[in-house]
């Protein structure tokens, strides 16, 4: 290999210069490059799928409300996905905001508060909880928790309906606040994980720091919280990422109906859930499936956006704490 | 009142299961450097810890004996009482990373509610970063992270960090013993004149024979948990009573 055209071309890659790091370089390529392609690939797909339904009706397939299945009638059919994308991305906040205080409370409960005998079987717990397959968590949505959040949700609306989160008296428990609290509960544990692990990275030296000038223990949290901020960014960020992505557990409780309504008492539906319950017979028209892969990109790029505003927020953030010029 | 900032009387350590100290008692009259030294692991940081109950937070830890700051036990106050009167600067230079230069400071007034005004939290971070010879070289970037400093200088905002808080007593472990020469000798002058202009008593742990009789007025000498020798420092250091201080003078302890 030494001297030939490939060993020539490999070490023009910066940090080879042995004849191991080419076996190296050559041994690991093809799989990295594999899984980019993948993704690349799947990419593709996306858009190639989705190509029917722009060019029908360009831009408005994102933005339009209508949903209109018609069979054997192609020209009548109309999707706009606007509504879905409105409660992907509603169900996913509502989610991240009541999984913020949570997954921060039950990292420092976890690290902090909990007897060291106890932790290790809490955090076992925990990590159980992660690891549940979703469709556990959407029955038990279905046969628990929405029923048990109806009259909550009747009482707000009935009480506080001049906000407008409340407006709409609810039908069922199946709503965007179910939905909501569904997706809180099963991303907290993943937010936590992240939070905890930066948590108990931070040096003794100062925690008693912070100790040593008479600060309490909550105010001691308080400060040590501070450090980990960047952690708690990239935890919710992951919590985000699986609300938008959960499909049957939230199309189990959110009541999959077509509207777009500030109201967290209505019913909505989310891309995935749309996804999940319309593909099987999307074949049955010509545009609906196309108009499902649309969504399918639509996933693809808030994700895409998520990820890549919360790592712009922890380079920012480690320019300033560690000083490095941007 | 006794006329002692501060008194240690009896204090034994166990730390998970081990005696680390063993009786040690010493007295700090106020506005006076007691230089605590000793051969690396013969308990010097472990009773900085005890005298402002940080071993409170090891559940392994036990302490026994008494502890008085101004002849009130330590066991009568809130453990962040203790802590506030008796501050701490550890061997390693440790600011909040997170924080500006001037956050670090602040962060102690802020949380003892020292200032009624930004005015007055503004007069004692300047008293504070003055007070440990770093002002002139921070007062113009505050809003920096303390990355950007150098480690000593990293180590004098800890110290003024530690004294924003108006402690009575300044607990030093080892201060210098990362930081560099002429880093060490500013900290040393930042102690003195803290001692004599501020009236603040320090307690001074240190493995260097030469630094504790420099900085300090009295000596005590810890050896495997016991005081072997204490006095003021010119007698001990030049009349050592215990052969073991004697050796610990020659450098071969």
């Amino acid at each position: 290999m030494n001297g030939g055209p490939l060993s020539r071309l490999l070490r023009r890659v910066r940090g080879v210069r042995s004849r191991d790091d080419e076996r190296f370089l050559l041994l690991h390529l093809p799989a990295s490059l594999t899984l980019l392609l993948v993704i690349l690939a799947m990419l593709g797909v996306f858009i190639a799928y989705s190509i029917p339904v722009i060019s029908r009706e360009g831009f408005h397939v994102f933005t339009d409300t209508t949903w209109r299945a018609v069979e054997g009638d192609p020209q009548a059919e109309w999707y706009g996905l606007l509504p879905a994308i409105y409660g992907s991305v509603y169900t996913s906040l509502i989610a991240v905001l009541i999984a913020a205080p949570l997954s921060v409370s039950l990292a420092v409960a976890l690290e902090e508060l909990t007897p060291r005998r106890l932790r290790g079987s809490l955090s076992l717990l925990t990590d159980l909880m992660a690891a549940t397959p979703t469709i556990i968590y959407g029955l038990w949505g279905l046969a628990f928790l929405a029923p048990h959040m109806y009259p909550i949700l009747s009482w707000l609306s009935s009480h506080a309906s001049w906000i407008p989160l409340f407006s709409k008296h609810p039908s069922s428990g199946y709503t965007i606040a179910t939905a909501g609290v569904l997706l809180a509960v099963m991303s907290t544990p993943f937010a936590a994980a992240v939070i905890r692990e930066a948590y108990s990275m931070i040096p003794l030296s100062i925690r008693e720091a912070a100790y040593s000038l008479g600060a309490t223990r909550l105010e001691v949290i308080r400060i040590l919280l501070g450090m980990v901020k960047p952690s708690i960014v990239a935890g919710l960020a992951l919590a985000f990422a699986r609300a938008v992505g959960e499909t049957v557990a939230v199309s189990l409780v959110i009541g999959n109906s077509m509207t777009i309504t500030p109201s967290v008492t209505d019913s909505g539906v989310t891309v995935s859930s749309l996804i999940a319950s319309q593909f099987g017979n999307a074949g049955f028209y010509h545009y609906m499936t196309s108009a499902l892969f649309a969504g399918g990109l639509v996933i693809f790029a808030i994700g895409l956006a998520v990820n890549v505003a919360a790592v712009w927020y922890m380079k920012k953030w480690e320019e300033k704490v560690m000083g490095v010029a941007p | 009142m006794t006329g002692y900032a501060l008194e240690v009387r009896d204090l034994r350590v166990t730390l998970s299961g081990k005696r680390i100290l063993d009786g040690v008692s010493f007295r700090c009259p106020e506005a006076t450097v007691t230089a605590v030294m000793g051969p690396s692991g013969t308990g010097k940081s472990t009773m900085l810890r005890a005298i402002n109950r940080l071993l409170d937070l090891n559940p392994e830890a036990i302490v026994e004996g008494d502890i008085l700051i101004h002849g009130r036990s330590v066991w009568e106050m809130e453990p962040y009482e203790v802590r506030r009167r008796a501050t701490m600067v550890f061997q390693d230079p440790n600011p909040f990373p997170h924080m500006s230069i001037y956050d670090n400071v602040a962060v102690g007034p802020r949380l003892h509610g020292l200032a009624r005004s930004k005015r007055e939290l503004d007069e004692i971070v300047r008293w504070a970063l003055e007070r440990a010879m770093l002002w002139d070289e921070v007062k113009d970037r505050l809003g920096d992270p303390p990355s950007k400093l150098s480690g000593g200088q990293r180590q004098r905002l800890s110290l003024a960090r530690a004294l924003a808080v108006k402690p009575e007593i300044l607990l030093l472990d080892e201060p210098t013993a990362n930081v560099d020469p002429v880093n060490a000798v500013k900290i040393e002058e930042a102690i003195r004149s803290l001692v004599r202009e501020e009236g603040i008593t320090v307690v001074f742990v240190t493995h260097m024979p030469s630094q504790a009789v420099r900085v300090s007025d009295y000596l005590v000498f810890l050896y495997d948990g016991h005081v072997v020798e204490q006095g003021p420092s010119r007698e001990v250091a030049l009349n050592p009573s215990n052969p073991l201080t004697e050796k610990f003078f020659r450098g071969e302890l």
